[in-house]
C-alpha cells in the first residue's frame, strides 16, 4: 500500500518546476502575447518531456501517465501554454493505436521536438457528453476524410498535426490524425476567454486523415480528462498561494486582511477542496497507467478527478480574485490569468455535472445489481 | 504507486473476516438487534469488546510489552476496516484506546504504563475525557477546574461538561489548572482520576437525538494522588495537544469511511426503490447529483486518507491534508444525512421504533447525531482557523 510518488517521479517534477521558475513565469507569459514561444518549447523539450510516453524503440522514455501527472500539475501552476500537454498525450495514442507507417513517421519527430500535436475535440453547440461529436468521418475505399468544425483547439496554429475526434459510420466516435497543412483544413484563432492558450477554430472540408479508431478515442479522452484535472490542481494551488500572500501583506483597519476570520475561512476551504481533489487527480493518473484496471474503473477514477478538481479550481480562482479586492479585477494582476485557464479546463472533456452523472449511473447500476 | 495489499495482509484480512462471521451474535445484520435501552446497549458492546480481547484481537498495533499484538499499522487498519464492513458493535472504550493509551505511551511513566495500559487493552477499565467546561469549549485553555497540591495529593474542584461515558467510566483524564498566576496555557496539568473517588457527581445530559451519551461532571474536593500526574506539573497543555492529534490519525479515518460507505449504500438502495407512484428517487437528476457528490466526497476522503497513511507507514511526517480530515468528514457526513432525508421523503421523519420508518429510522437518528460532528473534537470554525494559521501561515 503506497500512495506516493517515487524519488524519480519527484525528481522529474523538481526539474520541471525548477526550469519553469528560472525561464518562465507570468511576466514571460504576458510577453509571449498569445503567440507560440519557441524558446519555451525548446526548453521543455530539453527536459525530454515530449518523450515521456513514447516507446523506447522510437527514442522515448517509455514512462506512464503516473510519471507525467506531476508535470501536468506544474504546467497548470505556471500556466505553461500548449502544445506540450497534448503532444505528450497524443504521442501515447499514436504509439498504441496508429498504423505502423504513421508511428514510424511521427514518433521520431515527436522525440526530436519537431512535431507538435493538438487534440481537436470541442465543437460549437456540442452535447454535454464528451463522447458525442458532430464532426463526421467518411470512408472511401481505404481513405478517410473529415468534415466539421472544431473550436478551442490548443495552439492549433502552432501544431504540425492534429488528433481529431469524429463520428464513424457506425455512430461511435473515433480518433483521427491529420497533418498540417492539409487540403480543406483551415485554422483561425478563436476569440476566447483565455487567449494565452492560443485556442483555434479548425474547419475540415473533406480533409484527408488516418483512422486510429474508437478505442484510441476512448483512451485519449480519458488521459486528456485526467491531465486537465492535474492542471487544474496546479492552477488552484497557484491561486491559493497568490491569495494567501496577498492576505498577509495587504492591510486594512490597521491589520493584515489575512487576520480576519472571513478571509482565513475562505483560504481554509480552498485548501480543503484542493488537497482532497489532488488525491483524486493523482489516483486517476495511476488508474490510467495501471494495466490491471478495467475501463469502467478508469472512467470512474477520471470522473471523480475531473468533477472534484473542476470544483476546487473554480473555488480557488474565484475566491483568490475576491480576496484581492479591486486589484484582482485588473488586467495587471495575475489572478485572472489563472481563472481564465481554469475556466477553459473546467468545461473541457465533460464538466463536473456530467461527470457526477456518470458516477451516479455507476453507483445505481451497482445498487441494482446488488438488489437483484 | 501501488494500491494493493501484500499476500500476508490479505490473509490477515480473511482471518479476521472469518473470525467475525463465526463470532458475531447469530442473526447479526439481519434479525439480531442491539438492546434499545442505553445502559443495556453499553453492557452489550462492552461484552463484545472484551470478547475481542479474549480472542487476541485487541491492541493490534500496540507494543507486546503492554499486551498488544505488536502488529503493523496496516494490520491495525485492516482489522478496523473489517469490523466496520461487518458493522460490528462499536467500541465503548474509544477514549481509553485512542486517547489515553497513546498519551501514556508517549508521556507516561513506566509505572503508569504498566498500571493502566493492560486494563485499557482488555477493556476492564473504561475511560472518559475531562477537558471541556461550560465556559471553556473552543477556548479550552481558559478552563477553570482547579487542582491544588496538598501534601501528596491534588485537591480537585470544578466542573467538566460533554463528558462521554462518564456514567460508565472507571477512570478519567482531567485537564486542570495548577497555577493560576501564569498565562493560561502555562498553568495546566494532565491528571488521571479514579472515578470512584469521593466528591464526584455525574449528571447525564439529554441530547437532541434522545440519547444521553454525555454528562456534566462536578468535582468537590476530590483528592488525587500526586503520582497520577502525567508529565510535568504545568505541562498539561502540551500533553493535551498531543492527545488531540491522536484523534486525527489516518488509521482511524480509513475504517470510519467504511461505516460511512455502508450508510451511503443504504441510501442508494432506497433511492433505487420505487415509491407508491412507481417513480424512484433516483429518477430525479438533481438527486442523482447529490448521490454522486456524496460518493465522490467519500472517495476523496478514502484517497486522501491513503495518501496520509502511506507517509505514516514510511515514517514521514503527515502533510497538510491530515489537518483537513476531521473538518472534511464531519461536513460531508452532514451533507450525506440531509441527502438521506431527501431520498426518504416525509417518511424520513420516522425514528427508530416506528414500524414504517425507512432503514429502521436510521436516517432521522443519524441526521440528528450528525449535527454534533461539526462541533466536537474542535469545531469547524476552529479547524478552519487552525488550517489558516498553522498550515497557510495567515496571521493570528
Amino acid at each position: 500500500m503506497n500512495f506516493d510518488f517515487s524519488e524519480d517521479q519527484y525528481l522529474l517534477r523538481d526539474s520541471v518546476r525548477s526550469y519553469l521558475s528560472d525561464h518562465w513565469g507570468f511576466t514571460r507569459l504576458r510577453a509571449a502575447g498569445a503567440r507560440f514561444d519557441p524558446t519555451l518549447w525548446q526548453g521543455l523539450c530539453g527536459l525530454g518531456l515530449q518523450t515521456l510516453l513514447v516507446p523506447e524503440t522510437f527514442g522515448g522514455a517509455a514512462l506512464s501517465l503516473e510519471d507525467a501527472v506531476l508535470s501536468f500539475e506544474e504546467f497548470g501552476r505556471a500556466l505553461v501554454p500548449p502544445p506540450m500537454t497534448d503532444t505528450i498525450l497524443v504521442s501515447e495514442a499514436i504509439a498504441r493505436f496508429a498504423p505502423e507507417t504513421l508511428r514510424a513517421a511521427l514518433l521520431p519527430a515527436i522525440t526530436a521536438g519537431t512535431a507538435r500535436l493538438a487534440f481537436a475535440h470541442a465543437e460549437p453547440g456540442a452535447a454535454a457528453d464528451p463522447h458525442h461529436v458532430g464532426t463526421v468521418a467518411t470512408q472511401t475505399g481505404e481513405a478517410w476524410h473529415l468534415h466539421g468544425r472544431k473550436i478551442l483547439v490548443p495552439a492549433a496554429d502552432a501544431a504540425t498535426a492534429l488528433a481529431v475526434s469524429a463520428r464513424l459510420p457506425d455512430g461511435r466516435t473515433g480518433l483521427f490524425l491529420c497533418h498540417l497543412p492539409s487540403p480543406g483544413l483551415t485554422v483561425t484563432r478563436n476569440v476566447a476567454i483565455d487567449p494565452d492558450s492560443m485556442p483555434g477554430r479548425v474547419d475540415f472540408e473533406d480533409t484527408p486523415a488516418t483512422c486510429l479508431g474508437h478505442p484510441a478515442f476512448i483512451r485519449l479522452l480519458a488521459t486528456s480528462t485526467a491531465a486537465a484535472a492535474a492542471q487544474m490542481i496546479g492552477i488552484a494551488d497557484a491561486a491559493l498561494d497568490m491569495a494567501v500572500n496577498y492576505a498577509k501583506q495587504r492591510t486594512q483597519f490597521g491589520q493584515p486582511i489575512g487576520s480576519f476570520q472571513a478571509i482565513k475561512h475562505k483560504c481554509a476551504n480552498m485548501l480543503m477542496a484542493i488537497e482532497t481533489a489532488r488525491s483524486a487527480a493523482y489516483y486517476a493518473a495511476w488508474a490510467a497507467a495501471d494495466t490491471a484496471n478495467t475501463a469502467a474503473d478508469l472512467e470512474h477514477a477520471v470522473s471523480v478527478a475531473k468533477a472534484s478538481s473542476g470544483d476546487a479550481c473554480r473555488l480557488a480562482c474565484n475566491d483568490a480574485l475576491q480576496i484581492h479586492g479591486g486589484v484582482g479585477f485588473t488586467w495587471a494582476f495575475d489572478v485572472h490569468l489563472l481563472m481564465k485557464r481554469g475556466k477553459l479546463l473546467e468545461y473541457s472533456f465533460g464538466d463536473a455535472t456530467w461527470h457526477r452523472e456518470r458516477v451516479a449511473q455507476r453507483i445505481l447500476e451497482t445498487a441494482d445489481a446488488t438488489a437483484a | 504507486m501501488d494500491f494493493r495489499y501484500t499476500d500476508a495482509e490479505e490473509q490477515f484480512r480473511r482471518t479476521i473476516r472469518n473470525w467475525l462471521a463465526e463470532n458475531l451474535p447469530p442473526g447479526w445484520g439481519t434479525t439480531f438487534q442491539e438492546p434499545e435501552d442505553e445502559a443495556e446497549r453499553f453492557a452489550f458492546r462492552l461484552g463484545w469488546e472484551r470478547k475481542l480481547h479474549a480472542a487476541g484481537w485487541s491492541g493490534i498495533s500496540w507494543p507486546k510489552a503492554y499486551g498488544g499484538r505488536g502488529g503493523t499499522l496496516v494490520e491495525q487498519t485492516i482489522f478496523q476496516e473489517e469490523l466496520a464492513r461487518a458493522n460490528a458493535p462499536e467500541y465503548v472504550n474509544i477514549i481509553g484506546r485512542n486517547l489515553t493509551a497513546p498519551t501514556l505511551m508517549a508521556h507516561g511513566t513506566e509505572a503508569q504504563k504498566q498500571r493502566f495500559l493492560p486494563k485499557i487493552m482488555s477493556s476492564e477499565e473504561i475511560w472518559c475525557q475531562g477537558f471541556s467546561e461550560p465556559n471553556s469549549g473552543s477556548d479550552l485553555a481558559s478552563l477553570r477546574t482547579r487542582a491544588v497540591l496538598d501534601g501528596d495529593s491534588f485537591v480537585l474542584n470544578g466542573q467538566k461538561i460533554w463528558t462521554s461515558f462518564a456514567q460508565y467510566a472507571q477512570w478519567c483524564f482531567v485537564l486542570a489548572r495548577t497555577d493560576p498566576t501564569v498565562p493560561k496555557h502555562q498553568g495546566l496539568s494532565f491528571i488521571l482520576l479514579d472515578m470512584t473517588t469521593p466528591g464526584i457527581t455525574i449528571r447525564p445530559l439529554l441530547q437532541i437525538s434522545g440519547e444521553s451519551e454525555f454528562n456534566e461532571v462536578f468535582f468537590d474536593d476530590v483528592r488525587i494522588p500526586k503520582a497520577n500526574l502525567v508529565g510535568e506539573l504545568n505541562q498539561g497543555w502540551r500533553i493535551a495537544m498531543t492527545t488531540l492529534t491522536y484523534e486525527r490519525g489516518p488509521e482511524e479515518a480509513l475504517p470510519r469511511l467504511v461505516r460511512i460507505g455502508r450508510d451511503l449504500d443504504s441510501i442508494v438502495q432506497l433511492a433505487a426503490t420505487p415509491r407508491s407512484d412507481g417513480t424512484r428517487p433516483a429518477d430525479d437528476p438533481a438527486l442523482r447529483q447529490k448521490l454522486a457528490a456524496s460518493h465522490i466526497d467519500l472517495e476523496l476522503m478514502r484517497l486522501t486518507g491513503l495518501r496520509s497513511f502511506s507517509r505514516l507507514l514510511k515514517g514521514e511526517p503527515i502533510g497538510p491534508e491530515a489537518s483537513l480530515n476531521k473538518l472534511y468528514w464531519s461536513e460531508m457526513y452532514q451533507r450525506l444525512t440531509e441527502t438521506a432525508l431527501q431520498v426518504a421523503g416525509e417518511s424520513g421523519a420516522l425514528m427508530p421504533g416506528d414500524p414504517d420508518a425507512p432503514a429502521a429510522g436510521a436516517f432521522a437518528l443519524k441526521f440528528l447525531q450528525s449535527r454534533a460532528m461539526t462541533i466536537y473534537s474542535g469545531s469547524s470554525e476552529i479547524q478552519r482557523n487552525i488550517i489558516a494559521e498553522r498550515v497557510l501561515g495567515l496571521p493570528r
